[in-house]
């Protein structure tokens, strides 16, 4: 089982078994999106922010 | 003058002008040049859609586009890094990005990558309906502009309706309230609805925009009528039947006045697709491998992925080049590093996405 900190509030993360790279977690703490980046050695980032546009 | 070192199959589709019912001969050119690029099959469907096929399968993904564009000629021209003509961004630079990252990849064992140039997508959708029918594949990807670095999850809906307020005639000495009044009225009240249901929400995705787009009225002497013109960008929350149904509700007048509803065109309900899927997943490596920083984007317009991908039930999301508050513009132009450095990143996501299960 891998441990991992949030990034924003430096909570300690669990990640469940069969988890993959490019996953979007969600903080049980501080409830921000975070992505998982790589699995070995274990990262994650902030997720990819939501914007709007207008179009098409 | 455009010089020649400019991506061929962009150049192709931007020389020729193709507004919505005039694309039949963008359409012949991209299938021939398909065919040029090595793809496995090409040609138009019955839809008039050009349609290149890359391997036999039996996995299918489909990379939509739409070869047709908003009418307003812009001619081809080249400005330094940036290139103008009608339909650079909306959406032939992004159909051109699908058509080259295909192409690069050739034939992946076990796949069918199909590539489409849809017809009709400024009217009515006239080629993504039909291609709706006809495929199943495991993943989408919708050729619009996102930009090089983000991917859109979803788009609102949309519904068009034409309300009719009519009245018997009256002298207008009597001071009775006019058909045009009571359809200013009747507006302003669906207006009122719809800003009272956005009080809570903060984000323009989750809000109901109707928009008054025309206003008419007349009479034949024994009665008098105004029509109103309403089209709406809906949220995931309100589908157009739900829409249609609370504005029925809305326009309820007292005799003697009369009041009816007729949709209009060809209503589409929000969708967003959901982040966590091996396609969202492939785009984000994709992104990070060009060196980007990706983000997602949710548009408050319509495209054909709000038509596909209900029907087709798989992980699907839009993407390519280009700044979409240049849709529709006199001044339609994209950026030559930008579509290169898309095509990278589709090439890159193909490949991940295909790539046998370790």
């Amino acid at each position: 089982m891998s441990h991992v900190n949030c990034p924003e509030c430096a909570a300690e993360i669990v990640l469940e078994a069969g988890v993959e790279a490019g996953e979007i977690i969600v903080c049980p703490d501080c409830g921000v999106d975070l992505e998982i980046i790589s699995l070995d050695p274990v990262e994650v980032n902030l997720a990819p922010i939501e914007e709007e546009d207008w179009g098409e | 003058m455009p010089d020649g070192s400019l991506p061929p199959t962009l150049a192709g589709l931007l020389e020729r002008y193709s507004p919505t019912g005039e694309e039949s001969l963008a359409v012949s050119w991209l299938v021939t040049h398909m065919h040029s690029l090595g793809y496995t099959r090409a040609e138009i469907d019955p839809a008039g859609n050009a349609v290149g096929m890359m391997g036999e399968g039996p996995r299918q993904i489909v990379l939509l586009g739409h070869i047709d564009t908003v009418p307003g000629e812009i001619p081809l021209r080249q400005q330094g890094d940036l290139l103008y003509a009608r339909g650079a961004v909306d959406a032939k630079g992004p159909l051109a990005v699908l058509v080259e990252s295909v192409a690069r990849l050739g034939v992946i064992p076990g796949w069918q990558l199909v590539v489409i140039g849809a017809v009709g997508e400024e009217g009515d959708s006239v080629g993504a309906r039909y291609v709706a029918g006809h495929y199943l594949p495991a993943f989408t990807i919708i050729g619009e502009p996102s930009r090089w670095d983000r991917v859109t999850l979803g788009y609102k809906g949309s519904a068009t309706a034409e309300i009719v307020i009519r009245r018997p005639m009256l002298h207008t000495a009597a001071g009775a309230e006019s058909a045009c009044e009571v359809a200013i009225r009747v507006w302003e009240k669906i207006r009122g609805w719809a800003e009272e249901q956005n009080a809570s929400r903060s984000r323009a995705f989750d809000q109901i925009s109707p928009g008054l787009r025309g206003f008419s009225s007349g009479t034949d002497g024994f009665a008098e009528w105004a029509n109103l013109h309403i089209g709406a960008r809906l949220p995931l929350d309100l589908s157009p039947k739900n829409w249609y149904e609370r504005l029925e509700r809305l326009i309820e007048l007292p005799p003697p006045v009369e009041s009816s509803l007729q949709p209009r065109g060809f209503a589409l309900p929000a969708f967003r697709g959901d982040k966590n899927n091996p396609l969202v997943k492939a785009f984000l490596a994709g992104i990070r491998g060009e060196g980007g920083q990706p983000g997602f984007v949710l548009k408050t317009g319509t495209s054909d992925l709000n038509l596909v991908a209900p029907a087709w039930e798989c992980p699907a999301l839009a993407y390519g080049p280009g700044d979409s508050s240049l849709d529709h513009t006199p001044h339609e132009h994209i950026s030559l590093t930008e579509y290169r450095r898309s095509v990278e990143v589709l090439c890159r996501t193909l490949s991940r996405l295909t790539q046998p299960a370790q």
